[in-house]
């Protein structure tokens, strides 16, 4: 080991959903002084208005500490965080890749949950020594001696030492700190060898390009150096290197072990994909790290200009934001109902979210999303095989020999008495179960095979509601299969609107339907005629509602001269008509399309 | 030509005549509306501005701080205009002492000129009317009573929060009559929760059997912050369907017009030449001056309203004492307004059209074109277009008027000129 080496700890944080890693992150970045109070904007970590919104990390943020410890020596933490959605699982996976140890956080009030035990599997498969931390433990409810059974019994790890930490309140961080010092080992690698450094993470700057976040296995790397990527094969020539502290300060070179930044005129993130290998040009490397995978979306929808939104700025936006990005996909296509949009490209619901809610605050976008949908496969009688994200592109029936969906494995851990329930919820959506195992005594994993469009339709939103918030979800595609599928279709007064068609299984079709039909009676206003709402496969109308034209809507008094509120009340009419989708002779109002998505409780 | 009453003249101290004397350009009329904030209770359905319940002392204040502020405008406004329509609306005006109601009337005719045939309105709640008042307000030179009954249906005013009966409106009503009233307006309302057609047709029955010269029936609106409201969210009040609501409307309209009253105004009927003046002022955009509290003016092309805190107000009118005598010739200075809005030409335009279309009459084109320079066809083509062929909107003689299909959807036609 060089001796640099010895004073270096990179590390990551996992947790669940709100176990509080980014308040740990924050009190850790207090603690060791890099930041001042003053100057801390609450979780620092995370750094977009969305994600503080939500309090869920989605971009990697990575930053470089020093700490004196208690043995007087100063050490360089390396903090890389780490997404905490099943969406990103690969990215999460290669964060960890870059790291020697992870800090586990577990909530003393409610233990280990199913997506913190992903991640905790990705790092022993990384072979991280892991660092179980106890939060909250400032709460009535905490029960933390259960919380460190939990984390031996699960996970089989020694917690018996685990600090007791109480993020918000400050208790119990230099004992993390000190833990790091002890416990997560320092980075190996031959500084001298070849250069071999892993992409966790990526970024567009407006002014350097792309910004590379990189842990160096081996060798060196400094400006000027002409590198190659070794599964893009691209070559670059290196414009800066440096550390996050946090902002960027440039340094000579980054060696092994080390974690920071490069800049090499890179123009677009996915030019520089997470767990690509960098090398030197003219001394490469003879293999790349392991692990590299090309992420792939799984869920498609389509998001058109609203109202009088202009098609390009949709365009502009969708641009910016695939260009930092590498998981997100888009391409124009044409709807006959909502006219010229995209078709995206997502890891997930969340990521389809995310992006959804970043163009219409970030950018201020009126858009229509459209139902998502997965890639089914459609084998042709003629043997030939279609992959087809969107339901209007869905060849005719009669040259389809049959189609194939996605099949996830999903892992769903629970309070034991919700099992009944959500076994219920699985199988309604047409789960298989695998097996399932009680990982404690109160808690159970179910392991289920399901079709992905079920998941992506409301299963997580069932799943929370049902275990009201305790049961949580991890899942990962295996495989396509068979099914009996067909097009489910919802014409308004008569007329087919192609952005609500979508693909499903025959067995729920109907239930589909007359869901879809009574959610659109609730959204569409009445107008001055009848509004059939039906549901169709093929020409067959399986579901029915009608809105009823209305009859009144006339003020009856302004009194007094006082027309201002009446106005206003016009005015609000006014917006709301443009908020309004056109389609033939209805009005739909843009909610509708999320609407008919949106888990019912009460169905 | 115009006489004016001679004693507000003088009271001026200046000539009497309708051209002033140190300008060449000749008076404006001018609508005054005075607002009485004050009922014995408020009803379940009601989000107008008023209180009940308040002490005869604050209640002589608020008078006080009005007659103040009516001598403000005189000062401001006596040169340009004549008022030749007054409307004391509330609240319950009838509810305070008739005196009250004199010294108003007083300060409107020693701060402006009041034209002899001016139509000058008082509203009523039956309970508060007593012989005395209503001799009270002839002699102070009212001429128009308007008579808040709702409904001569027991149960229902009992269910709407109404303080009278249906007995107290009839007895009300002949005393009025003796008084010498020549112009009597009845309010009645209808979809009042529980309200059968049967009850309306009825309502609407003896109501013409009376012959009134005016009878507003207006349809009960549900609005935000009333008991009404929260009775309607909680389920324990049932709104009145739309197809029953229209067709009270309707045969209102039919039976009204059958028995001689034009209808004139989505919710107005009157015998001919009886039609509210002061009322179809707002729907003309003509200059119109609101005092008291919460009070809304529109005068030469600036919309303003007055504080709506009953103290504010009453603190305004000590303020403006300070003031006498200082010039002005806006409302800008005035201390009981809270909000004035400089309209725009686009503001004038939307509000000519959602105020005009409320006359059955319709708008007159070519009076359109005149006052803004085009012709309305250039700015609304094609919802006219739209709305014309939907049979929402038809066109006669220059004369754009909503259809009876089209008046009870207005709103929808009214949204798109907004």
């Amino acid at each position: 080991m060089n001796s640099y080496q010895q004073f270096i700890r990179n590390f990551c944080i996992i947790a669940h959903i709100d176990h509080g890693k980014s308040t740990l992150a924050d009190r850790i970045i207090e603690n060791t002084g890099l930041v001042s109070q003053r100057e801390m904007k609450e979780q620092f970590l995370d750094n977009m208005e969305l994600e503080r919104e939500r309090g869920i990390t989605i971009k990697l943020q990575t930053t470089r500490l020093v700490y004196k410890a208690k043995d007087g020596h100063e050490y360089i933490f390396n903090l890389i965080d780490t997404p905490g959605h099943v969406d990103f699982t690969y990215e999460v996976s290669r964060s960890l890749a870059a790291c020697e140890g992870a800090v586990l956080i577990v909530d003393a009030t409610q233990g280990v949950e199913a997506q913190t035990l992903a991640n905790v599997y990705l790092a022993l498969d990384e072979d991280l020594e892991i660092l179980p931390v106890i939060n909250k433990i400032d709460l009535a409810s905490a029960r933390p001696d259960e919380a460190k059974q939990e984390i031996e019994d699960i996970i089989g790890i020694d917690a018996h030492d685990a600090p007791l930490v109480s993020a918000k309140e400050g208790i119990g961080i230099e004992e993390v700190l000190e833990a790091i010092v002890a416990r997560i080992p320092a980075p190996k690698g031959d500084a001298d060898g070849r250069l071999k450094a892993l992409i966790f993470d990526s970024y567009y700057d407006n002014y350097r390009g792309v910004v590379v976040y990189t842990r160096i296995f081996d060798g060196k790397i400094k400006k000027g150096d002409v590198i190659r990527l070794m599964n893009t094969r691209k070559k670059y020539e290196v414009t800066e290197v440096g550390v996050y502290a946090p902002g960027p300060v440039p340094t000579s070179e980054l060696s092994a072990g080390e974690v920071g930044y490069i800049c090499a005129s890179i123009k677009q993130v996915a030019d520089a994909r997470v767990g690509d290998t960098i090398t030197l040009d003219s001394e490469p490397a003879e293999e790349p790290l392991p692990g590299y995978k090309k992420v792939q979306p799984m869920v498609y929808c389509g998001i058109y200009p609203a109202g009088t939104e202009k098609y390009e700025n949709v365009k502009d936006a969708l641009e910016k934001l695939q260009v930092n990005d590498a998981a997100f996909h888009f391409e124009p296509e044409t709807s006959t109902a909502l006219g010229f949009g995209f078709r995206c490209g997502f890891l997930g619901l969340l990521h389809m979210e995310i992006i959804v809610e970043r163009l219409e605050r970030e950018f201020d976008l009126a858009i229509i999303t459209t139902s998502p949908s997965v890639i089914y496969k459609v084998v042709m009688n003629d043997g030939r095989e279609e992959m087809i994200q969107n339901p209007s592109n869905l060849p005719s029936p009669i040259e389809i020999h049959h189609i194939e969906e996605p099949i996830v494995k999903a892992d769903i851990m629970i309070p034991k008495e919700y099992v009944g329930g959500i076994m219920e919820i699985c199988q309604e959506r047409r789960g298989k179960m695998i097996h399932m195992e009680y990982i404690t005594e109160t808690r159970v994993m179910l392991h289920y095979e399901m079709p992905l469009n079920e998941v992506i339709y409301d299963f997580f939103d069932a799943l929370k509601s049902k275990t009201r918030g305790y049961g949580s979800l991890d899942y990962e595609f295996i495989r396509y299969e068979k099914s009996n599928l067909v097009k489910l279709d919802i014409l308004l007064n008569k007329e087919l609107v192609d952005a609500f068609s979508m693909i499903v299984h025959e067995s729920k079709a109907y239930y589909r339907g007359r869901f879809v039909c009574e959610k659109l009676k609730e959204i569409i206003p009445m107008h001055q005629f009848e509004v059939p709402i039906q549901a169709a496969i093929g020409q067959k109308v399986i579901a029915r509602e009608t809105v009823k034209a209305y009859r009144k809507d006339v003020i009856a008094k302004c009194y007094g001269g006082d027309i201002s509120r009446k106005k206003k009340l016009l005015e609000k009419q006014k917006e709301g008509k443009k908020r309004m989708r056109q389609f033939g002779t209805v009005e739909v109002p843009q909610e509708a399309f999320t609407a008919v998505l949106k888990y019912d409780d009460n169905k | 030509m115009t006489t004016i009453n001679s004693g507000a003249a003088s009271a001026a101290g200046r000539e009497t005549a309708i051209h002033n004397d140190d300008m060449t350009a000749p008076r404006k009329p001018l609508g005054l509306y005075l607002h009485i904030p004050f009922c014995i209770r408020k009803c379940n359905y009601c989000d107008f501005l008023s209180f009940g319940g308040v002490q005869e002392e604050e209640q002589k204040a608020y008078f006080h701080a009005l007659a103040r502020e009516i001598r403000y405008y005189g000062k401001i406004y006596n040169n340009k205009y004549y008022v030749d329509t007054i409307f004391i609306g509330g609240g319950t005006p009838s509810l305070v002492e008739e005196g009250l109601i004199d010294w108003l009337m007083t300060a409107v005719r020693e701060s402006f000129v009041v034209v002899e045939d001016a139509e000058i309105s008082i509203e009523s709640n039956p309970k508060t009317l007593t012989d005395r008042k209503l001799n009270a307000y002839m002699e102070s030179g009212i001429n128009r009573i308007s008579i808040g009954v709702q409904s001569f249906d027991d149960g229902l005013l009992n269910d709407m929060g109404r303080v009278h009966n249906a007995e107290d409106f009839f007895k009300n009503y002949s005393v009025a009559r003796e008084c010498g009233f020549r112009n009597i307006n009845i309010d009645l309302m209808f979809a009042i929760p529980g309200q059968t057609l049967k009850i309306w047709k009825d309502t609407l029955e003896r109501a013409i059997g009376l012959a009134p010269e005016h009878i507003s029936f207006y349809s009960l609106q549900l609005e935000e912050g009333t008991p009404f409201f929260s009775m309607f969210q909680e389920g324990s009040l049932k709104q009145v369907d739309d197809e029953l609501d229209r067709a009270m409307y309707h045969t209102a309209v039919g039976m009204l017009s059958d028995a001689g009253y034009g209808h004139y105004e989505i919710s107005n009927a009157a015998k001919a030449g009886f039609q509210c003046r002061h009322n179809l002022k707002y729907w003309s955009m003509d200059d119109s001056l609101g005092l008291g509290l919460g009070a809304h003016s529109f005068m030469d092309g600036t919309r303003a309203s007055n504080v709506t805190d009953l103290e504010e107000y009453i603190r305004a009118g000590l303020a403006e004492s300070s003031r006498a005598g200082r010039e002005a010739d806006d409302m800008s200075g005035s201390p009981f307004i809270q909000q004035r809005h400089r309209n725009t030409r686009e503001d004038d335009i939307s509000e000519y059209l959602f105020t005009g279309l409320r006359k059955i009459r319709g708008i007159y084109l070519p009076d359109f074109q005149r006052r803004f320079g085009v012709s309305l066809d250039t700015i609304h083509g094609r919802t006219l277009e739209k709305y014309l062929a939907g049979r929402l909107l038809e066109m006669q003689d220059g004369w754009l008027r909503f259809t009876e299909k089209g008046i009870d959807i207005s709103n929808t036609v009214l949204a798109e000129f907004v």
